[in-house]
């Protein structure tokens, strides 16, 4: 308590203190007195200087603090990427036109948190290469899938194509690799972004979005709309065979995420089945108008 | 469907791209689990060996610990192996399937170790070496033909976390050691692994620990501790051994 030394840093008498307490891989000094050893630690000195195998344990606990450092820069990492990644898909949940440049104030808000997320990449590539590419799988893989979900919303938004692999990792700094498993499972969410952006711009628009037919001459895509590319991406799913990775994240992962694409593409087959049925009545451009709303109408078919 | 997929959205050799992945990786694993089975099997073999040291007096130890020392040597060879195998893709992707049996491995190794086999070069070979004493992991390395925290290369080799978790594996076996080499009528043994274990127990405090599984296991030592100190208590008091 009354130890200037706790909040006033003087160089000469605190610095060894201080930095025992805050950092446990640098080695204690006694120049200084051992006053800033508390009650407990003297008890624990005298016994650790007899152990033979005190300097083995003093390289394990270097090795192992600089292990958990590193883990815990990736998680944090990790946990950003995954925040910036979910704020773009937000904003780009707000293009409604496919197959086309996105809006100026939306490509803003997504370039200036690519750029972030790309720091953030870049801060834990060091933390990242070689051996330890793999070691901290795990903790990253969680921003890699999201940040994988984000990269191929955008790609389809602008080209009403999925995304390949390859070209998926450019944000990522050349050591980062990125796993087959998480690109996959990345595209698992995608289809519930594709779900979202296709309800709402038929809730919105009254239509399900589609490449126009304008632009189909310049690119190569045939008209196609989301529903047709759902569907696509779920055939290929269900023909991806994980039954050999069971035992292993991918295996569960899948199991769980392959429920939930089929009913999103469920949700969209649905609502086009209600716009049939219901837009029949109306001519394309409809607005709601409150007379027309109230007039009694019935399904032909019913 | 196919030909929508075809011209449509997707090209279809990103899936055939990701199937052949996963087939890859499932026909590593497969590798890996054939050679796996084998040094578990060799595992089982040598920790029945080395169990009999709790029933053998150490002055009869001797041919206890050469069918230990062969029995390592044959999983030696298949450390070998699954190195080899294991080296061709990256480490830190298939390190849990091999984890567990090659710390039963270093584990055998410590223990034979410490009973005063594998005798290290320099020491003269043959001669039984000292009791008590810890084989490094860089000594366990070089009886597995292996190299230790690897950290600038991709390849096998063993973690500091393996050798830790089975120099805890390690203090276990200690305790039960202890509590029979009093049945056996040897009252100084329990003494040598009381301070051992007391010596290694203070190392393992220096460490920094997350909450993981080798904190987890390592929260166990002192449980231990005092199992042998238990023993050397009863022992002292009955004056059985020589006062400190």
């Amino acid at each position: 308590m009354g130890e200037p030394s706790d909040d006033r840093p003087s160089p000469d008498s605190n610095l060894n203190g201080a930095k025992s307490n805050s950092k446990p891989g640098f080695k204690r000094k006694y120049e200084n007195g051992p006053r800033d050893d508390k009650a407990k630690k003297p008890r624990r000195d005298v016994e650790a200087s007899s152990s033979p195998f005190m300097p083995m344990f003093e390289n394990f606990r270097d090795e192992l603090d600089e292990h958990h450092d590193r883990r815990e820069r990736v998680i944090k990492a990790s946990r950003d990427i995954t925040a910036a990644s979910k704020k773009i898909i937000f904003a780009l949940q707000r293009v409604r036109k496919l197959n086309s440049e996105i809006p100026e104030s939306i490509a803003g808000e997504v370039l200036g948190r690519s750029k972030g997320m790309k720091a953030q990449f870049d801060t834990i590539a060091p933390d990242l290469t070689g051996l330890n590419a793999w070691r901290y799988q795990r903790q990253i893989s969680g921003g890699i899938q999201e940040y994988m979900e984000a990269v191929s919303f955008e790609h389809y938004l602008r080209n009403q194509r999925l995304i390949p692999l390859e070209e998926s990792s450019r944000l990522l700094p050349e050591t980062i690799p990125l796993t087959g498993d998480d690109y996959v499972l990345g595209i698992f969410d995608l289809v519930g972004e594709l779900m979202r952006f296709a309800i709402t711009t038929i809730a919105t628009t009254g239509s399900l979005p589609s490449s126009s037919p304008s632009e189909t001459d310049e690119n190569t895509v045939g008209s196609r709309d989301v529903l047709q590319d759902l569907r696509s991406l779920r055939a290929s799913f269900q023909a991806l065979d994980t039954t050999s990775c069971g035992g292993t994240g991918l295996g569960k992962d899948v199991e769980k995420k392959m429920e939930v694409m089929k009913a999103c593409v469920e949700k969209v087959e649905t609502a086009v089945y209600g716009l049939i049925v219901r837009g029949r009545e109306r001519p394309k451009g409809w607005v709601p108008d409150l007379l027309d709303d109230r007039a009694p109408v019935t399904v032909e078919s019913y | 469907m196919a030909n929508v997929s075809e011209t449509g959205m997707l090209d279809p050799r990103i899936f055939e791209d990701l199937q052949r992945k996963i087939d890859d990786d499932a026909e590593t694993r497969d590798q890996l689990r054939a050679i796996l089975q084998t040094i578990e099997r060799q595992g089982r073999q040598t920790q029945s060996i080395l169990s009999r040291a709790h029933s053998t007096p150490a002055a009869h130890l001797q041919p206890v610990l050469a069918a230990a020392e062969a029995s390592i040597k044959e999983q030696v060879e298949s450390i070998g192996k699954l190195s080899e195998i294991a080296s061709k893709g990256p480490y830190y992707k298939y390190n849990g399937l091999w984890t567990r049996d090659v710390q039963n491995v270093i584990f055998a190794i410590l223990l034979c170790g410490w009973l005063g086999g594998l005798a290290m070069e320099g020491e003269g070979e043959g001669k039984a070496a000292e009791a008590g004493k810890l084989l490094t992991i860089e000594e366990v390395g070089q009886i597995l033909n292996v190299p230790v925290n690897l950290k600038d290369r991709d390849a096998f080799h063993i973690t500091i976390e393996e050798y830790l978790q089975s120099l805890i594996t390690l203090i276990e076996e200690l305790a039960r050691l202890a509590i029979n080499s009093v049945t056996l009528g040897d009252y100084q043994r329990p003494l040598q692994i009381s301070q051992f274990v007391k010596d290694v127990h203070a190392g393992f405090q220096i460490l920094n620990l997350k909450n993981d599984s080798l904190r987890r296991r390592s929260d166990s030592i002192k449980y231990n501790v005092k199992k042998i100190e238990d023993v050397v208590y009863d022992l002292s008091l009955r004056n059985l051994v020589p006062r400190p």
